[in-house]
């Protein structure tokens, strides 16, 4: 069994040193019409080849653009989409990060690329596999508020219109030429019981649709994936992503369900500065791996890290790394 | 809801009294001397004469505005948890992290033992208080906030860290009532964040009150509410503080189907827009909360503390406040509603 270690989205867009404050700086000056905002593109760019390369430097295999330019997980795709503004701060799941809340108020439609050349840039920063994160319909629905009365009569059909302009992203990232490509759903996790599984799997038979040749990963997190751990396992994706953070028993029930496919394992929190055991992390794995029926799997942390501070992100990273080659 | 404790600390407040919640923004002078004291370039007093400027300068504002209830603005305090983190023993202070959009903060790490250093707040808020003759409220930070928004390296739970902060908290509640304070505000913006914790959160809450002879509010905002609603209204403090410009058309039906059995200090401008509400606008969002509440029990204040915006920003926004709230009080007054 090959483990890939890869990060789970979000890096930290900031650091101690000077030259990583250029984005909050440089954003500061363009509110306050010092700067411009191709000064602000210039800065993401900086920020996102450091993301990239302290990536590198831990040991991962596969990287991401670590979301630097994202005001957040929701607004920054939800925003960009046509008959949808942004509102007020909301917090994003248990965190103490906060998210502009979309305002739906007609029709969502696809406008126009808003990832690929994201990706792209990324890709030709990288001497690594870049993995596009996105968030899925699901969460960006459940995070919206609706002012279009046919969605409020129906919310899957917000939901499935969300999924419309997800599809394109994917498409679009999948022709660039990306080879995994992550999607989001934690709101999956924040009210189990409520997931409609039949609506999910027609989203994701639409994105399984149009991913090309790349692998489509659906991740969870900020939540116990146990009670609904069969559903995420018979879902149309190729991996599964879980964050083993919030439940010791998920290990064991995982193994015991013998998964067909691979699965990302988010057994290092991406939320608390500590670092992990490496005698439980590696417990863990001898538990589940033997049961996987998959020939490589992924080793990642529980969430995106731009929720610790840069020093610990990145030693946190290294650790992940640390621990990987105790295995492969 | 009724004005027997506040009276009998001897305070006579109007009908909805107006207040803010906590924080203003630092002048831009105070911002480079901090700027120049992180480098070193001047000393602590030095710095400190500027914060006492910058607190005066406040103090100053909030009295030609007329707010009721005021605060000492805290210019002092670079963030709700790392101040207090910096001076409570058992913390060490991580790097930046970010808060929303552009803005960030240093969240500490718990790496031992909570312990209360003395006094953190309380020459702040005598300081204030010779400045003015209007009640000046004590503002902390709660238990569940503090041990939510740090990283815990040290206790074996969130739990006991959360216990933990609220026995050492109270210790700087005692010290505030034994100055003088008879109005204290202890914020629990993330009391949401996991539902299920609530139970904690009013525990560790009762841990920080309970005997204590004091009007203690809590601030909460910016989170699902619904998920907390009315078990919130367990928390043993007399009023609660909350975010409502843009969320009364979901939080007014809770509040309608289960009555808010406190007062509430009433958000009602936006402090995360650069746009100043005008006074209609205000008063719409007044009535709108007159439609479910009763008007003894109403505070009137922006959404959460003024930090973020500009100096012009957050006079101009407390200045909306205090006018619309004062010809909505002589409308109520003229239309002989209950007072």
């Amino acid at each position: 069994m090959r483990l890939i270690t890869t990060s789970s989205g979000s890096y930290p867009r900031i650091g101690a040193t000077p030259e990583l404050h250029l984005l909050r700086q440089t954003i500061t000056q363009r509110d306050s019409g010092k700067k411009t905002d191709a000064d602000v593109a210039a800065a993401e760019d900086a920020l996102t080849r450091a993301a990239i390369a302290e990536q590198i430097s831990s040991g991962l295999d596969l990287v991401t653009d670590g979301q630097i330019r994202w005001y957040d997980p929701i607004s920054h795709l939800a925003g960009k989409l046509e008959n949808v503004s942004v509102n007020g701060l909301l917090r994003f799941f248990d965190t103490n990060f906060y998210l502009r809340q979309p305002v739906v108020h007609g029709p969502v439609v696809w406008a126009r690329p808003v990832l690929r050349p994201e990706y792209e840039m990324a890709s030709k920063a990288s001497a690594k596999p870049v993995k596009p994160v996105l968030t899925g319909a699901y969460t960006l629905a459940r995070h919206s508020i609706i002012e279009y009365p046919p969605y409020q009569k129906e919310f899957a059909r917000l939901v499935l219109d969300y999924n419309e302009a997800i599809v394109k992203e994917v498409s679009e990232l999948a022709a660039a030429g990306a080879t995994v490509i992550q999607i989001d759903e934690p709101s999956i996790l924040k009210e189990p019981s409520h997931a409609d599984w039949d609506l999910l799997e027609e989203t994701w038979n639409k994105l399984s649709a149009a991913k090309g040749k790349a692998r489509l990963v659906l991740a969870t997190y900020f939540g116990d994936a146990t009670p609904v751990l069969h559903h995420l396992l018979s879902m149309p994706a190729d991996v599964v992503a879980l964050d083993f953070t919030y439940n010791p028993r998920l290990v064991d029930q995982v193994a015991d369900s013998k998964p067909a496919k691979p699965l990302g394992f988010g057994l290092l929190d991406g939320r608390n500065t500590k670092l992990d055991d490496p005698a439980a992390v590696l417990s863990a794995l001898d538990r589940m791996l033997p049961k996987i029926r998959a020939s490589e799997c992924y080793l990642n942390p529980s969430s995106g890290l731009e929720y610790l501070p840069r020093d610990r992100a990145l030693a946190k990273l290294k650790h992940l790394a640390g621990i990987r080659n105790r295995i492969n | 809801m009724d004005r027997t404790k506040l009276k009998k600390l001897g305070l006579n407040l109007p009908l909805l009294p107006t207040t803010t919640v906590g924080s203003f923004p630092k002048p831009p002078n105070l911002m480079r001397l901090r700027a120049d004291f992180a480098k070193g370039k001047i000393t602590a007093e030095a710095l400190k004469k500027e914060e006492e400027n910058a607190t005066a300068f406040w103090m100053e504002t909030q009295e030609s505005l007329g707010i009721d209830v005021v605060v000492d603005g805290e210019q002092y305090r670079g963030d709700m948890v790392a101040y207090f983190a910096e001076k409570m023993g058992g913390f060490e202070i991580g790097d930046l992290v970010r808060s929303y959009g552009n803005r960030y903060y240093h969240k500490p790490i718990i790496v031992g033992e909570i312990e209360w250093p003395g006094p953190m707040t309380v020459d702040w808020w005598k300081f204030a208080s010779k400045l003015t003759a209007r009640p000046v409220k004590g503002m902390l930070t709660g238990p569940y906030t503090m041990m939510d928004w740090a990283f815990n390296e040290f206790y074996p739970d969130r739990h006991s860290a959360c216990l933990a902060l609220a026995r050492e908290i109270r210790k700087e509640v005692v010290a505030l009532l034994e100055a003088g304070a008879k109005i204290v505000q202890v914020d629990e913006p993330a009391i949401s964040v996991r539902v299920e914790e609530l139970p904690w959160v009013i525990e560790a809450m009762h841990l920080v009150t309970d005997g204590l002879p004091a009007y203690f509010l809590t601030h909460i905002c910016y989170g699902a509410f619904e998920y907390v609603y009315p078990k919130v209204l367990e928390m043993p403090v007399d009023n609660i503080d909350l975010d409502m410009s843009l969320t009364a058309s979901r939080r007014l039906p809770l509040m309608q189907a289960n009555p808010f059995s406190k007062d509430i200090s009433y958000g009602v401008v936006d402090v995360h827009s650069h746009e100043v509400e005008d006074a209609a606008t205000v008063r719409d969002r007044l009535r709108r909360a007159l439609e479910v509440l009763e008007p003894e029990q109403i505070w009137v204040d922006p959404d959460c503390g003024l930090k973020t915006r500009s100096v012009d920003e957050a006079i101009e926004k407390m200045r909306v406040v205090v006018e619309a709230t004062r010809e909505f009080r002589s409308e109520l007054v003229r239309n002989a509603r209950p007072v």
